[in-house]
């Protein structure tokens, strides 16, 4: 391709394109669509908007209008981007404009953007779906050539990403010769991928790789005294001098860990083991103030903060040069998440990226060194794209009404037209248009219901409360009620969950964004601190947040390392007084055979097995296995799990020969018996909440501005669960809310595999006289076991039985 | 079951409603009839089915009681918008059906509705001291009275990582609040203050929840109280 009119940019530069670039540009001149992967920092912004810059300076003559659509997935990525679209912009072609439209933007550039739209427009999926639902969008985009969607590894796998689809396919008929560009990390399965972003426009696509690999160093800090490390725990502090004389030696750190408040903990303990850090530190996650979180990363970005600890909210996107070492504490649960941290450090020409891993407990010295080698046999994760979800169908048909009336079926090949829907069936498609209409035919139960009309064809909105209200809803992703806390003069420091700041009382104190606070006043969604007279230690702020399982890939790896498979490494040398141990009392488990410890204690029995299948399997085998053998021995079975095993514990019956136990691991009944056992009526009636709301059955409200009109149609997601599984069962929500929640809460498919396996693996039971190394962990989680509950009436009778239990108890003491 | 030895006649029924022997008289709090209609006529697809189901549960109960009459403490109606002819004729034949009177105290709900199908009374008393209100707020003198509004809901947790949210009579200072009656409502969490009894349901009985069940140190955890 001649890149010509791109000379100038690279001259001034003094670059040289790279081969991808080049090849990018032209698939992109011939016409066609594709994704690019690439790691971050090496150009690939470039690649892909180059194409479409060279073609708008070609064709000055046409008149405004946007012509490249940039998706972004993050809000905090738009400003960024903005500004890397705006070099290569102001040297070629200083006329075209580019602007960033997302939730943040001030409402007069909103204003100036309704009106006219840049060359160049970076927005997110959720306020692309709402200027879909403005009736002149598509004469406003004018003459769109590309979109561009980045970190599409992102959006995949979730109905963000479906959003994306539907949002595309609209595009797409709009503009037939619309070219559809991803960017995305590596991913197991970066076919699929491309095929989930184009949709029906994927035959003729291309696939480019830029082979240009950072190099990159993984190493752990490998504990000195390994017999007194702990053997479970997640706090992992144990190592903090260590890490912080990891950061003296480094220009600027990035700590990664996995939960906000681990963020929390290990700022606090790095300020306290170096106080001349102070504002040399700072912190970084998802709760905090924009504000606050902007200061740590323009800190980041002109080098003058040391160390940043943050969660996955620093994982995307954002170049920070500075940064010459990330910090992960703890496992990092997958080889992807690994790769895109390390990723993070060595932005400068010829860097290399540098990642050190801090172990939390002895395992996790195991799953550094296996995460490395599968790192270098770069055996990444897939991510599965979201299949269906009609939660997600309704509401971008309500979207699609609200900005021009549709015709029934041509909106259905629209519709088909994406990856998710490709397999849409009849009655799927009957019941969608039923639940956004007049409840139709397969809605009998709904009388007098109407939300979208169809007039002469066309389904179209015209009641003004309703499209109010549903551009207030746009949108997938769901999160618990937040409650904002404040300074009495009203500076915002950031959002905590109800569920944490109902907890704390009055008066008391707790630790939130490195400060030690106490609460003053909690009303309404707000909670009024001040500054703790006292310095001690508070209660740190816990979120929910979902605790990542293991992957199947890293499992692997380690069932790998277990074995003893692979070039020495130090952590395995570190780790091995323990593992010997574990080999002298009982076996190291792997994932050819399944390992299964019979132990005694003052407890009773119990049974520790190790799949290495990762945490939310194990959750699903250990119910299924308590539920079959309760079943026959009629005890109650207490459950905990990790990601190596799980264990089952009761007071007897736990006595097993390896055919018993075979019997019990059968994939047989698996989803029925799963069904039965794991209160799937109550998991679904939770997942429910996302559903109600995606699906417009729950008004979204933004917080503080509470509509008093609104008020009589509120009902919570469990409720509406209830009525609509009584009156209405086979409404099609209620079926995608019990497939979504087996498939996210107990990996479902994967479940399915490992049973399969372990059908067919070797047993080994093992006696143990003590608690094996990686027994121990599993038992002492035994305090936040789960039981394997009854039905409300029967729960509350136990309760009130060992009540009078213990009363009876102290009256005889007595 | 009976909390109150001065009113010997007073029952609490499991299915959430009180009754009085002496003059069989029935007394349930917060039906909300009509509301998934409300929310249809919003544009939110909820199916229909509530309303009859709340007049069926009333009418068995009322027979298995023998009542004499019924007495609504207030909200027996959620909305104007969801008081549908459909509704209307279907209140007139359950009224029809039942046989016995029905006095309704006015709701704030149901204040909002200009014309209720129905008597109302802004407050009711019975013999014997018993005042029946709707809004708990509204209790004054040293009478029992008998209210609705709150929605009742007690959380009692189990002590591992999960909680029971049971729809609950709550005894406070000289009033008993009634859970909510209909099966569209939503609960609120009370919160037991010291003096405070709480009643449930428990089987086919109602029971006295101790307090120690429902203030276990470190059991509210993961426990999410419904809106």
């Amino acid at each position: 391709m001649p890149i010509s009119p791109l000379q100038p940019f690279f001259s001034a530069k003094g670059w040289q394109p790279f081969e991808f670039q080049e090849k990018t540009w032209q698939a992109y001149r011939e016409g066609k669509s594709g994704l690019l992967h690439a790691p971050t920092g090496l150009g690939k912004t470039l690649a892909v908007y180059l194409g479409p810059l060279a073609e708008g300076m070609e064709s000055m003559d046409r008149k405004g209008g946007c012509q490249v659509l940039w998706l972004t997935p993050l809000r905090a990525l738009a400003a960024d981007t903005l500004r890397a679209l705006r070099e290569p912009l102001a040297s070629l072609a200083p006329h075209l404009e580019a602007e960033a439209r997302t939730g943040d933007t001030p409402a007069a550039l909103r204003a100036r953007l309704r009106k006219k739209l840049p060359h160049t427009l970076v927005t997110t999926p959720e306020s692309l779906s709402l200027m879909l639902t403005h009736a002149d969008f598509s004469e406003k985009l004018g003459g769109l050539r590309c979109v561009i969607v980045d970190e599409w590894h992102e959006l995949l796998g979730s109905k963000r990403g479906v959003q994306t689809e539907l949002c595309l396919a609209r595009l797409r008929a709009w503009f037939p010769g619309l070219r559809i560009w991803g960017l995305s990390a590596t991913l197991g399965n970066l076919s699929e991928a491309r095929h989930a972003l184009l949709g029906s426009a994927f035959p003729g696509s291309v696939e480019i790789t830029a082979d240009l690999y950072k190099p990159l160093v993984i190493e752990t800090l490998i504990p000195k005294e390994i017999d007194r490390f702990p053997w479970s725990g997640h706090i992992g502090t144990r190592l903090a001098s260590q890490v912080a004389d990891e950061i003296e030696k480094a220009n600027a750190t990035l700590i990664f860990t996995n939960t906000r408040s681990q963020t929390e903990i290990w700022f606090q303990e790095l300020s306290t083991l170096r106080p001349r850090w102070k504002g040399k530190i700072a912190m970084h996650h998802g709760s905090l103030d924009r504000a606050e979180r902007d200061l740590a990363e323009q800190g980041l970005r002109d080098g003058s903060l040391k160390c940043v600890v943050a969660t996955s909210s620093l994982d995307l996107g954002v170049d920070f040069s500075p940064v010459d070492q990330v910090i992960q504490i703890g496992s990092p649960k997958g080889v992807a998440r690994l790769l895109q941290r390390a990723g993070r450090s060595g932005h400068q020409p010829g860097g290399i990226s540098r990642i050190v891993g801090v172990p939390t407990h002895a395992m996790e010295l195991v799953e550094f060194s296996a995460a490395r080698d599968a790192a270098v046999a770069r055996t990444i994760e897939s991510r599965s794209p979201v299949k269906k979800p009609l939660d997600l169908l309704a509401q971008h048909l309500i979207t699609c009404a609200i900005g021009v009336p549709f015709e029934p079926a041509a909106m259905r090949r629209e519709i088909e037209s994406t990856y998710a829907f490709f397999e849409l069936s009849d009655p799927e498609w009957d019941w969608a248009l039923g639940f956004i209409s007049n409840g139709g035919k397969v809605l009998a139960a709904y009388p007098n219901y109407q939300k979208a009309q169809l007039v002469d064809g066309s389904y179209c909105v015209t009641e003004k409360r309703l499209i109010t209200r549903h551009r207030l809803s746009i949108g997938t992703i769901s999160s618990d009620p937040a409650v904002s806390i404040k300074f009495a003069n009203g500076r915002s420091l950031g959002t905590v969950e109800e569920s944490f700041i109902s907890r704390i009382r009055v008066g008391s104190s707790f630790v939130f964004g490195g400060k030690q606070l106490t609460l003053i006043r909690f009303h309404q969604r707000t909670a009024t601190v001040k500054v703790a007279a006292r310095a001690g230690k508070g209660q740190v702020a816990v979120w929910g947040g979902s605790k990542m399982p293991l992957s199947n890939e890293l499992s692997h790896a380690i069932a790998r390392r277990l074995q003893g498979l692979g070039e020495p490494a130090l952590e395995m040398a570190a780790i091995e007084p323990i593992l010997a141990i574990q080999r002298r009392w009982s076996r190291v488990p792997d994932d050819a055979a399944l390992l299964v410890e019979h132990s005694r204690s003052r407890e009773g029995e119990h049974l520790f097995f190790y799949p290495l299948a990762g945490r939310l399997v194990h959750e699903g085998l250990a119910a299924l296995l308590a539920f079959r053998l309760s079943r026959d021995t009629g005890e109650t079975i207490q459950t905990t799990q990790n990601d190596y095993g799980f264990s089952l514990t009761a007071k007897r019956g736990l006595v097993l020969d390896e055919e018993i136990l075979r019997g019990h691991l059968r994939a047989e009944d698996l989803l029925s018996d799963l069904i039965s056992c794991m209160n799937t009526a109550e998991l679904a009636r939770r997942q429910f909440r996302e559903i109600a709301r995606v699906s417009g059955l729950i008004l979204q409200t933004p917080p503080g501005q509470k509509d008093r009109s609104e008020r009589e149609v509120q009902a919570s997601a469990s409720l509406l669960f209830e009525v609509l599984d009584r009156y209405d069962p086979d409404n099609l929500l209620l079926v995608q809310a019990r497939r979504e929640i087996l498939e996210k809460q107990l990996e479902l498919t994967r479940l399915s595999q490992v049973m399969h396996r372990l059908q067919d693996a070797p047993l080994h039971l093992v006696e143990t006289e003590n608690l094996s190394p990686m027994a121990f962990p599993l038992w002492a989680d035994r305090l936040s076991a789960t039981l394997s509950a009854g039905d409300a009436a029967t729960r509350l009778e136990a309760m009130l039985q060992r009540l009078n239990a213990v009363a009876d108890h102290q009256k005889t003491a007595l | 079951m009976n909390p109150f030895p001065e009113f010997p006649a007073l029952t609490l029924l499991p299915e959430g409603a009180v009754f009085l022997r002496e003059t069989a008289t029935l007394i349930v709090a917060d039906v909300h009839l009509g509301k998934s209609a409300s929310f249809r006529a919003r544009g939110l697809p909820v199916p229909e089915g509530d309303s009859a189901r709340d007049f069926l549960r009333l009418k068995d109960l009322a027979i298995k009681h023998q009542a004499a009459q019924l007495l609504v403490a207030g909200d027996l109606f959620h909305a104007a918008s969801g008081l549908t002819a459909e509704l209307k004729e279907a209140l007139a034949g359950f009224l029809q059906t039942l046989g016995v009177p029905v006095i309704l105290v006015l709701g704030n709900h149901d204040a909002k509705i200009r014309q209720l199908p129905l008597a109302c009374v802004p407050h009711l008393d019975l013999e014997g001291g018993l005042r029946v209100i709707h809004d708990p707020a509204e209790a004054s003198g040293s009478a029992l009275h008998l209210a609705g509004h709150l929605h009742p809901v007690v959380k009692v947790p189990d002590g591992l990582r999960t909680s029971l949210h049971l729809p609950c009579f709550l005894f406070r200072g000289r009033t008993m609040v009634l859970p909510a009656f209909g099966s569209f409502t939503g609960g609120a969490v009370v919160t037991a203050a010291p003096g405070d009894r709480i009643f449930t349901a428990l089987r086919d009985q109602v029971v006295e929840l101790p307090p120690a069940l429902l203030t276990r140190p470190g059991g509210s955890r993961g426990g999410r109280a419904p809106r």
